[in-house]
């Protein structure tokens, strides 16, 4: 996500996922970036609306797989079959059928990494401050409302940003400030 | 988890209409209320119980495991039936969660959460038994490939005992990470309702700054369905791990190559009882009945009569391959079991297991809740039984004669099994009262309407409001969830 945190933003509620997802697609064809919408749960048509590309966490958990099952493979030869040759009822130093369930499993814990923090490092979480916590009412956005932020870019006025969102059919819209990133 | 249903076809997943306020209202009313006085006393049972067990587990590692009941013939009995009796309930939330989540399963919305804690805590009684056999359970990390003085001596990785180090540890913690990312959005939501104070602060930082932006959440959905594809595999991989402890020894009753499958589809079956038996239980006191709705209740039974009938085709085909193979000794382990001198047991385990879920065929008994917490009660009986079955008698009648024995477990064994459930419920009690117990975030996609405005109000309701109902929702033809949405009196 490379959208960056600016000064102020501008937040507007709507009263359904669909107002919001048409005033966002609206607000996007007359050239506003870096907007953001905000639901309760995974708005439909809303990355569309947002034009956002493909998650690259599908790649970042292969790789974490790929790592896990190098490690596992590595450590078991390594460990039973060069450093301490271990012989286990005569069978072969080098066992690899007896490797598998060991290497299975650190692929897919690596695997699960990879997805986790891939998410919290895509996403920038944890994040303690957003300046969109500044906004009192932006609170019900967990829960039942349905917001866009637009960022405003430095120096230009908020207002005709605000009177078009309301336009598009917003219930409220506020303006705020917070630090940059 | 973003499709919206609309189809006329389908039945509505929540039974009563419901908005999306008033919903989170509903969900975590009950960890932001006092809690009641059953809590308590519930809660009071559960660390007794646990406490208790703490004390006779201080006093077994204090004495040495000689205060259990085994004994030269018998090396393996009480313990490793509860590890895999516990892991194999461990199966069910991962099941729920990922396997019915890749089979677009809407129904499992409402009890994944609970079933994925109940994964977690299951997981964690059973990691205690291998523990404690140890008998010097601060030395449990040599069972870790550590550099060490000793030359560095590596850990055998050929042996089953370490591959189910490897393999509980990767379930629990990937079970772990799968519960904690479908909690954030939720964590969010409590996070944002709770008023300053140490709560606020505490889901503060438990929802890592979760603003609902939509980046993360479509970042989000793909993260949860990767994990569900790579939760699945892990799920049966993990059973089948387990099994391997023993079917990769020798000893006739153990060595067949049917075990992974069937230990596979036996979690799954005693998963789903446990499940069964916490749903009742938490919809009838929580008052989610119509979250928790008696269809999901009869979508469960009817998983537990198709692992039934799996578990009843394994033992029938053991048994059929024990005569088959020719094998005296094969031969001889089974006609022990269900003939010898722990046929009690097997016939137990039998009525139970194998004839117990046919009972779920009747809709008056799948449908109706205590019939079906009692049936759940037998299953997990039975199921314990399976693996003490499976166990004691494969090793109690050895090869040679001269060394046959019994077996009986003495009061410290007992003691620790019970300990484990005080364990097991002191979590699921306290989570109850900490944590959305049902993913909020989830349920409210599979609302169904909420994208024909129905939902959305710009503040949440004092009380509940007369709303228009949705279609879907108010068609008569699908009588079943609607007429046993019992309750009108949704305490808000």
């Amino acid at each position: 996500m490379e959208a960056t945190v600016l000064d102020s933003w501008v937040l507007a509620e709507f009263s359904t996922p669909d107002a919001l997802v048409t005033a966002t697609r609206q607000m996007r064809e007359k050239g506003f970036e870096g907007m953001d919408t905000y639901s309760p749960y995974p708005l439909h048509g809303g990355s569309e609306a947002l034009g956002l590309p493909p998650s690259r966490v599908p790649f970042i958990a292969l790789c974490g797989g790929l790592t896990g099952v190098a490690t596992a493979l590595a450590m078991q030869t390594w460990m039973n079959t060069i450093d301490y040759p271990l012989n286990i009822g005569g069978r072969p130093l080098l066992s690899l059928p007896a490797w598998v369930p060991i290497t299975f499993e650190l692929g897919v814990l690596f695997a699960a990494f990879g997805i986790f923090f891939g998410l919290l490092g895509l996403s920038r979480l944890p994040q303690p401050y957003h300046p969109v916590f500044e906004s009192e009412e932006f609170r019900t956005a967990s829960t039942h409302g349905y917001w866009l932020s637009v960022p405003q870019a430095t120096g230009t006025d908020a207002a005709p940003v605000m009177d078009q969102l309301k336009a598009l059919g917003a219930t409220q819209v506020t303006l705020v400030t917070g630090e940059k990133e | 988890m973003s499709n919206q249903h609309l189809s006329p076809l389908r039945e509505p997943l929540v039974t009563e209409p419901r908005s999306l306020g008033q919903l989170t209202e509903e969900i975590c009313a009950p960890m932001e209320r006092a809690p009641t006085w059953k809590w308590w006393v519930a809660f009071g049972i559960a660390v007794s119980v646990l406490g208790t067990g703490a004390g006779i587990v201080g006093y077994q590692v204090a004495t040495g495991i000689g205060v259990w009941g085994l004994n030269k013939t018998i090396g393996w009995a009480f313990d490793i039936t509860n590890f895999v009796f516990w892991v194999g309930i461990g199966h069910a939330g991962t099941l729920i969660s990922a396997i019915l989540f890749l089979f677009r399963q809407k129904w499992r919305t409402s009890i994944n959460r609970a079933a994925e804690a109940m994964t977690l805590f299951a997981v964690m009684c059973a990691a205690l038994f291998p523990l404690i056999h140890m008998g010097r359970p601060w030395l449990a990390f040599w069972v870790m490939p550590y550099p060490n003085d000793r030359g560095s001596l590596w850990v055998n990785f050929r042996s089953p005992l370490l591959w189910d180090v490897f393999a509980i540890s990767t379930y629990f913690t990937v079970s772990a990470v799968f519960w904690y990312v479908g909690l954030i959005p939720d964590l969010a939501t409590v996070r944002d309702r709770a008023k300053a104070g140490i709560r606020k602060a505490v889901f503060k930082v438990m929802s890592l700054g979760w603003t609902g932006s939509n980046r993360t959440w479509s970042r989000y959905e793909t993260v949860y369905l990767l994990l569900a594809g790579l939760a699945t595999p892990l799920v049966l991989s993990v059973h089948t791990i387990v099994s391997m402890d023993f079917a990769t020894s020798v000893i006739p009753g153990w060595h067949t190559t049917i075990f992974p499958p069937y230990f596979v589809a036996g979690a799954v079956f005693s998963g789903f009882a446990m499940v069964l038996t916490l749903m009742i239980i938490t919809r009838v006191v929580l008052g989610y009945e119509h979250l928790i709705t008696l269809r999901h209740l009869e979508n469960m039974t009817k998983i537990i009569i198709v692992t039934g009938g799996l578990v009843s085709l394994a033992y029938a085909t053991e048994f059929f391959i024990a005569w088959y193979s020719g094998n005296p000794y094969e031969r001889f382990a089974f006609m022990n079991r269900a003939f010898g001198p722990y046929a009690w047991a097997y016939w137990i385990m039998v009525t139970c297991n194998v004839v117990s879920p046919h009972l779920f065929w009747f809709k008056k008994i799948r449908t109706s809740p205590a019939a079906i917490f009692v049936l759940s009660l037998v299953i997990n009986v039975g199921m314990w039984f399976e693996r003490f079955v499976i166990i004691v008698t494969s090793l109690h009648r050895d090869f040679l004669p001269s060394s046959w024995a019994m077996y009986t477990p003495t009061m410290v064994e007992v003691g620790t099994f019970i300990g484990t459930f005080g364990l097991f419920f002191t979590l699921f009690l306290l989570f109850v009262r900490v944590l959305p117990i049902i993913s909020i975030g989830e349920v409210k996609s599979v609302l169904g309407f909420a994208r024909e405005g129905h939902a959305a109000q710009p503040h949440p309701p004092a009380k509940p409001v007369a709303e228009e109902p949705h279609p879907v929702a108010h068609r008569p033809a699908s009588p079943v969830p609607l007429a046993i949405a019992t309750r009108k009196d949704a305490p808000v």
